[in-house]
């Protein structure tokens, strides 16, 4: 009796780790109808809003829960976007929102991936935030929406070139965020103390000047500006700075590496290589304690970055609040174009059945169209020191409001510098689809060099190398 | 055959479970693994075939190299310290003389229970190079800061650290368990026959403690080479102390080159096998003595 009890006991235990694995992917979500085939209802509902269809009647989207990934700071959005559903419950009664703050685009990309290669696709977000080249992969893969059709209309009525870096082989897989330009934040009241002019850092020969003399005068003690010993030397002096700036290229127009011969790779990073050498550069990470520190104490002077960084300043360095302004990147002499734009795009994740796309169009038309809401929310933003960025909307950056002087930067407005800072901007590097493995294998290399195990011209060498023997060709997609 | 089964079939049915789980969620990734080595996958759409082509790169790859380099470090390190740690700290938590032996093996064991990314902040922030409490020593003594995460050459050393810290409390609690079990007899013998405490452990200790020290090498060995968390969140410059498994995970889930990945996965597989090989095979030979 016992034996037989012990062998059905052992049955059930083997049965059941069979059936664990197998029960769960056809389950249907019970509250939160993401996706499935809850299907959306509409009405005969007379009300204006934005999503009125051609009939008169509106659709009213199902209960449930938004997923939106998304890096930096993005639970500020998720203000906007419950203030837009309060506003807009004839649609969406009884809609959330939920914001997934992940490390980088990478890393939504990562997510997004891993989640549809497990085949639950009732787990992917409903939208993501994204950089082009992380929108290039997920793209090709088909797990990105093809928004081209119904951004056509409002192409004309956003800053050029907005919808450009999505765009793969003439689709557009993303609705775009934001434009914002890479600018120079310096520290007028270390300026003013050491008798320099910052209108000197207007070209790249200027600028390591004007730190020359900072050091001189400080006695070494107040830095140019940092240095990352991480990847994120690449990312931002790199990629999206001088790299564009000085025209250079890591491909030709086949795909073939070309980033060991070229002159542009050779006068941006060699310029990096400058100031490096001559100590202008406080070697500290990014975005962690110690370089807030540093920039609170005024050892750092300027920082030569995307104007993102508006965000983690205001944060962090509320003891130099007055002090920072921002002007136009400096430029190479040779080249003469400021800082590349970088674009962030919102995208609708194909997810099969996204039975949010619709309500997720409303709402990014309406946060880059809609003037009130959106200038309510920069306020509460700026009350917070929160992260917000220009419209992209040609019509809402012609309101006054975009022109309003901030504290933080000592009566100048950061939002008109912004927006100023797009003129005469700088292509940016052409994105491939292997342009997430080169980025890798290059700051590998830049990282040695900062570290001092090998001289600039090694590292370039390096680079060009291994991304022959790694990659060989990239793919270059029109 | 059939009477066998018929007869055994209660044995068979009680270690049915495990070689489910084992075919399941092991032998069949691992055969699959060997497989999309084979191919060009990217996560997404169909594999395609590409012969060795994976592994060609893989030996002409420096990252691969640094990182397979900096992992046999961390083994033999991690060996030899963990190894002498926890050795060490059993004995003393199993010596009579010591008192309040409960208060001491909680302790002991505080660091394994710790949330190994967690702590890892708290090492990067006590190695910052500016700011960190390491230096902030050093200075005090009159010495130079060391770059610990933004130099090539010490990178490899607040992994060590926090790896060695974190794993001995594991090893200590296995051979302290091991040392319980040698009868104190043998040491009271010992004394009356005059040898002293270092005789009685190379001559007592060590050799009653042989299968516990061999079952700890093995798992030590493997977790060596499975080394991910502490080398991710102690990032230096470059691969400077980047382990495999990183760069094996990286590969797959950064780049999504996950052909490529697997591949490292396989030559982790065989690293493995060969060195466990090695070590039950001088087992073997010492039993055999």
């Amino acid at each position: 009796m016992k034996r037989k009890l012990a062998v059905l006991l052992s049955a059930v235990m083997a049965g059941s780790v069979l059936l664990g694995g197998c029960g769960t992917t056809g389950d249907m979500q019970k509250s939160t109808g993401s996706t499935g085939s809850a299907a959306s209802k509409t009405t005969a509902s007379q009300t204006k809003s934005s999503g009125t269809t051609a009939a008169g009647s509106k659709q009213v989207y199902p209960a449930g829960t938004i997923t939106i990934y998304g890096t930096g700071q993005p639970q500020y959005l998720k203000e906007y976007f419950d203030a837009w559903l309060d506003r807009n419950r004839d649609i969406a009664p009884d809609v959330k929102i939920e914001i997934v703050q992940t490390e980088s685009y990478a890393k939504s990309r990562e997510k997004i991936s891993m989640t549809s290669v497990s085949g639950k696709a009732e787990d992917l977000p409903d939208a993501t935030y994204l950089d082009p080249v992380n929108i290039m992969d997920l793209s090709q893969a088909g797990l990105l929406k093809d928004e081209t059709e119904y951004l056509k209309p409002f192409v004309s009525q956003m800053v050029d070139g907005a919808a450009t870096d999505a765009t793969v082989s003439g689709k557009t897989y993303g609705l775009p965020s934001s434009v914002r330009p890479n600018v120079l934040f310096y520290n007028k009241a270390i300026f003013d103390k050491y008798g320099i002019d910052p209108a000197t850092m207007n070209t790249f020969d200027g600028y390591i000047k004007a730190g020359e003399d900072l050091k001189a005068k400080s006695s070494g003690t107040v830095y140019l500006s940092y240095i990352s010993p991480s990847s994120k030397t690449w990312r931002y002096w790199g990629r999206r700075g001088m790299m564009p700036q000085a025209n250079a290229k890591i491909w030709d127009d086949s795909g073939n590496v070309v980033i060991g011969q070229d002159a542009g790779t050779k006068l941006a990073l060699g310029t990096l290589d400058k100031m490096y050498k001559e100590g202008l550069l406080l070697k500290s990470e990014i975005m962690e304690p110690a370089l807030y520190d540093a920039i609170n104490s005024q050892q750092v002077a300027t920082f030569y970055i995307g104007a993102f960084w508006d965000e983690f300043l205001r944060k962090n360095c509320q003891k130099t609040s007055g002090q920072w302004r921002v002007m136009s990147s400096p430029v190479f002499d040779s080249v003469g174009k400021a800082g590349a734009p970088v674009s962030l795009y919102f995208c609708i994740v194909n997810k099969g059945k996204n039975v949010y796309a619709g309500l997720l169009e409303k709402m990014w038309h309406d946060f880059h169209f809609d003037t009130k809401s959106r200038n309510e929310w920069v306020d509460s933003m700026e009350k917070q020191n929160a992260p917000y960025a220009n419209p992209i909307s040609l019509e809402m950056l012609k309101d006054e409001f975009w022109t309003k002087p901030s504290d933080y930067y000592g009566g100048q407005s950061f939002r008109k510098a912004e927006g100023d800072c797009l003129k005469n901007s700088a292509a940016n590097l052409v994105i491939t689809p292997q342009d997430a493995e080169a980025d890798t294998i290059i700051s590998t290399e830049l990282e040695a060099y900062i570290a001092g195990n090998q001289t600039l011209d090694q590292a370039i060498a390096n680079m060009d190398k291994n991304l022959k023997s790694k990659i060989g060709k990239a793919k270059i997609i029109k | 055959m059939k009477r066998a089964l018929k007869k055994y079939r209660a044995p068979y049915l009680f270690i049915l479970p495990f070689f489910i789980l084992f075919f399941v969620f092991q032998l069949v990734p691992t055969i699959w693994t060997f497989y999309i080595s084979l191919t060009n996958w990217k996560g997404l759409g169909t594999p395609e075939f590409c012969g060795f082509d994976n592994y060609r790169t893989l030996f002409v790859d420096n990252m691969f190299w640094d990182s397979f380099r900096n992992t046999v470090i961390y083994w033999i390190s991690g060996f030899v310290f963990i190894i002498l740690l926890a050795i060490l700290i059993a004995v003393l938590l199993n010596s009579e003389k010591l008192k309040g032996k409960v208060f001491y093996k909680t302790v002991t064991f505080l660091p394994y229970v710790c949330a190994s990314i967690a702590v890892g902040l708290i090492f990067r922030m006590l190695f910052d190079e500016r700011s960190g409490l390491i230096n902030e020593f050093l200075a005090s003594l009159g010495q130079k800061r060391i770059g610990w995460l933004t130099d090539m050459s010490f990178s490899k050393v607040p992994v060590i650290i926090l790896y060695v810290w974190r794993n001995t409390p594991w090893y200590t609690m296995i051979i302290f368990s091991g040392l319980l079990n040698i009868s104190r007899d043998y040491y009271e013998a010992a004394t009356v026959d005059g040898a002293g405490v270092w005789k009685q452990f190379w001559f007592i200790t060590l050799p009653s403690l042989k299968n516990i020290l061999f079952f700890c090498s093995i798992t030590l060995t493997v977790d060596s080479w499975k080394m991910f968390n502490e080398s991710y969140i102690l990032p230096g410059p470059g691969t400077s102390n980047m382990s495999l498994f990183q760069y094996m995970y990286q590969s797959g889930f950064s780049i999504f080159k996950m052909g490529y990945a697997s591949a490292i996965g396989v030559i982790l597989i065989i690293i493995l096998g060969m060195i466990s090989f090695v070590q039950f095979s001088v087992r073997k030979k010492q039993m055999a003595l």
